[in-house]
């Protein structure tokens, strides 16, 4: 774990380098610019909005808008930051062909490119905040733990894939698809405090419910997307018992995902 | 303490395409059971491999297409890992294989120095202090802020050369990247090499397909074929060696088959070419310093008047070395249609051991190409007796008569040569 910070802290130079390559590579000839890493957030809560107005989901306090973005942010974050981070390996051939530094580089530095994106929704979540006069309290210094949190429960997925992606690579195709699935399972477009109401108040799978609520918030984006609302919005701390289970499987799988990276990133540039 | 230790490197590939998902379930489901898993056959790329460099050594690698050297690198570089054995390297690595591989054509040159300076493993702070000097070197200050893509080729490589040769690294390792931009760059990059070997004391590995550039640079080189080492030793021994298997395989070529250069206005065909000895019989082998007689026989599907008519020798890398022209004579004969023989003989063919070709070509009165043949034949020069404690740094083998304190001695070879005085200085080099 040492040896991972020390290499982490060595490289990060070339971190910085290449997550700047890659933003300023992506928004170069664009006459938007930079714009663009808010379009896909913001068009996604306009529809979520549209949608809700027929079919009612009750969004508590909060207005549903700034709720909803406030869940696609680190869901978008955590979705790019995987699918990115999988493909990173494959996607930087030329360079693992020619040259040796630690390979976690590029899925770590897909995280920190998504990073910067991430930076940038937090103004139109500030815009939105203010249009709807709502204020911040000292919740919100939660904000930098939950990231942290998301950023490793993206690179479990990033690593893992990454590495199986340079043998097959189905994974690359196959991960955008699940994680559209993961999305519908995760708190973005109604809230957690619905999932809640309906398992642990109506207990309404019986006495399966405290147990499918349980495999529900196995899902670190349940957790994280309810605890990021919370502590900006709601001006409360974060739900530790919806954290939990995520962390759990977080803390058990981040190992496992880093050391099949590093045992298959010994063959990368012969398979590749 | 070795910069480089190399033990019993081995390197494996298996041949053949990516096993699919299946064959890796089954292999899997085999190896649980403890039954032998369905293999691809392996392809050694490196077979036993051992060697130590000491800091400050210069070190050529080498051999054929094939036989190993880039593998070698990717060890050393830690891009691939050995399939047994172990590289041991101590000191930071810069290594130059394939300068620019991490250029972005949209990046203008400037974000492109930033870029793969950081991907060498330079920090910003270095690269700001050496950017002036990066430019320079490169000669590229006018198009430093234009996008990459814009560049020429040669550009490119200039300036990707002017960055991985500005890290600062114990250990250089270098593959085929002398051979960038035109001559008077390249003059540049092979200074700063020899400056980075000489002044600053750098451990240089260096793989080209160029022996004579690494019999000057290198001062130990490596032989490889086949993924062994083959030849450890001095730069010129070792480069000698090489040249003289190269120049068997060449001549064992040209026997099987021709590799000649013809082009032909259809008014002349060649029918046969011979080195021929004294007795007028054909051979492949001359001894340095004695005649050359090429044979030549060829039909003319027309009459030609006063053709001019060309016999020379060139290398196997075609340097031409000898020319002769018919033109020099006062009076040429015409030529009939039909087949003709002729005959050119170099008294005293001077070259030093080793395989060199014949060109033959024709042109009319007016000096209009009717048949230009090059690498028609390959023949052997060999050396007398003494081969063995001849100079090996030469081209030409010319008698020469010493004066040393207390005696005159002429070179013994020859009985054919004329015994003229040649001041030792002027030998080739």
């Amino acid at each position: 774990m040492l040896r991972v910070a020390q290499n982490l802290y060595d490289y990060r130079e070339l971190v910085a380098t290449l997550a700047w390559k890659n933003i300023a590579l992506r928004y170069k000839q664009a006459y938007l610019g930079i714009a663009w890493a808010v379009i896909k957030p913001v068009t996604l809560m306009l529809i979520f909005t549209l949608v809700r107005s027929f079919v009612g989901i009750d969004s508590g306090s909060v207005p549903y808008p700034v709720l909803t973005f406030a869940a696609l942010m680190p869901w978008i974050f955590f979705q790019e930051s995987a699918s990115e981070g999988v493909n990173s390996v494959v996607g930087n051939t030329p360079l693992i062909k020619k040259i040796y530094f630690p390979r976690e580089i590029f899925p770590i530095t897909s995280v920190t490119t998504k990073l910067i994106e991430l930076g940038i929704n937090f103004v139109i979540l500030a815009a939105m905040m203010a249009w709807y006069g709502m204020v911040p309290s000292l919740h919100a210094l939660w904000v930098p733990v939950i990231i942290l949190y998301t950023v490793l429960a993206a690179l479990v997925v990033s690593l893992f894939g990454a590495a199986v992606n340079v043998y097959f690579r189905d994974v690359g195709q196959a991960l955008p698809v699940l994680l559209n699935l993961l999305m519908y399972a995760s708190p973005v477009i109604y809230p957690l405090q619905l999932v809640q109401d309906k398992l642990l108040q109506q207990q309404a799978a019986g006495e399966w419910s405290r147990l499918l609520y349980t495999l529900y918030t196995l899902n670190p984006l349940a957790g994280i997307i309810d605890a990021f609302q919370s502590v900006v919005l709601r001006n409360q701390a974060p739900d530790l018992g919806a954290l939990l289970p995520g962390m759990v499987l977080v803390a058990a799988l981040l190992p496992l995902s880093y050391l099949y990276f590093k045992r298959a990133e010994a063959y990368f540039a012969d398979v590749i | 303490m070795p910069a480089i230790e190399v033990s019993h490197l081995s390197k494996e590939y298996r041949l053949g395409a990516l096993q699919g998902v299946r064959q890796t379930a089954l292999n899997a489901g085999r190896r649980l059971l403890g039954r032998p898993a369905e293999e691809r056959p392996l392809f050694k790329a490196l077979d036993d491999v051992s060697f130590s460099i000491e800091p400050g050594e210069v070190v050529g690698i080498i051999g054929h297409n094939g036989a190993g050297k880039s593998t070698l690198l990717k060890m050393l570089a830690r891009i691939s890992t050995p399939t047994r054995g172990s590289v041991k390297v101590n000191g930071r690595i810069a290594p130059l294989i394939e300068v620019g591989a991490g250029f972005v054509p949209d990046f203008t040159g400037r974000e492109n120095v930033y870029l793969n300076g950081a991907i060498l493993g330079m920090s910003k702070a270095e690269i700001d202090r050496k950017f002036d000097e990066i430019v320079d070197f490169a000669e590229m200050a006018e198009f430093i802020d234009t996008p990459v893509k814009r560049y020429s080729s040669g550009m490119q490589v200039k300036l990707a050369f002017a960055v991985a040769t500005s890290v600062d690294a114990e250990i250089l390792i270098v593959d085929e990247v002398l051979a960038v931009g035109d001559l008077a760059f390249q003059r540049k990059c092979f200074d700063r090499m020899n400056e980075a070997i000489r002044h600053q004391d750098r451990t240089v590995l260096i793989v080209s397909h160029n022996i004579r550039q690494i019999e000057r640079m290198c001062s130990r080189v490596i032989l490889m074929d086949h993924g062994r080492l083959v030849r450890d030793g001095q730069a010129i021994e070792v480069c000698d060696a090489f040249f003289r298997g190269s120049n068997e395989k060449i001549a064992s070529y040209a026997a099987k088959a021709s590799h000649a250069r013809i082009r032909s206005s259809g008014e002349a065909e060649l029918l046969d070419i011979s080195i021929v000895g004294s007795d007028g019989e054909p051979i492949d082998e001359i001894v340095a310093g004695s005649d050359l007689t090429v044979r030549v026989r060829f039909r003319l599907a027309d009459r030609l008047e006063r053709p001019e008519i060309i016999v020379g020798t060139h290398t196997t890398d075609f340097v031409y070395l000898t020319g002769a022209s018919t033109a020099v004579l006062d009076s040429r004969p015409d030529y009939e249609r039909g087949d003709h023989e002729i005959a050119a003989t170099f008294g005293h063919y001077p070259l030093s051991a080793g395989v060199y070709a014949v060109r033959f070509v024709i042109h009319d009165s007016h000096r209009r190409a009717v048949f230009v043949g090059e690498n028609l034949r390959t023949f052997k020069v060999k050396v007398s007796a003494t081969e063995a404690r001849e100079e090996g740094l030469r081209i030409l083998d010319l008698p020469v008569t010493w004066h040393l304190s207390g005696m005159d001695a002429d070179s013994k070879r020859g009985e054919r040569h004329a015994r003229v005085p040649v001041p030792s200085q002027a030998h080739a080099d």
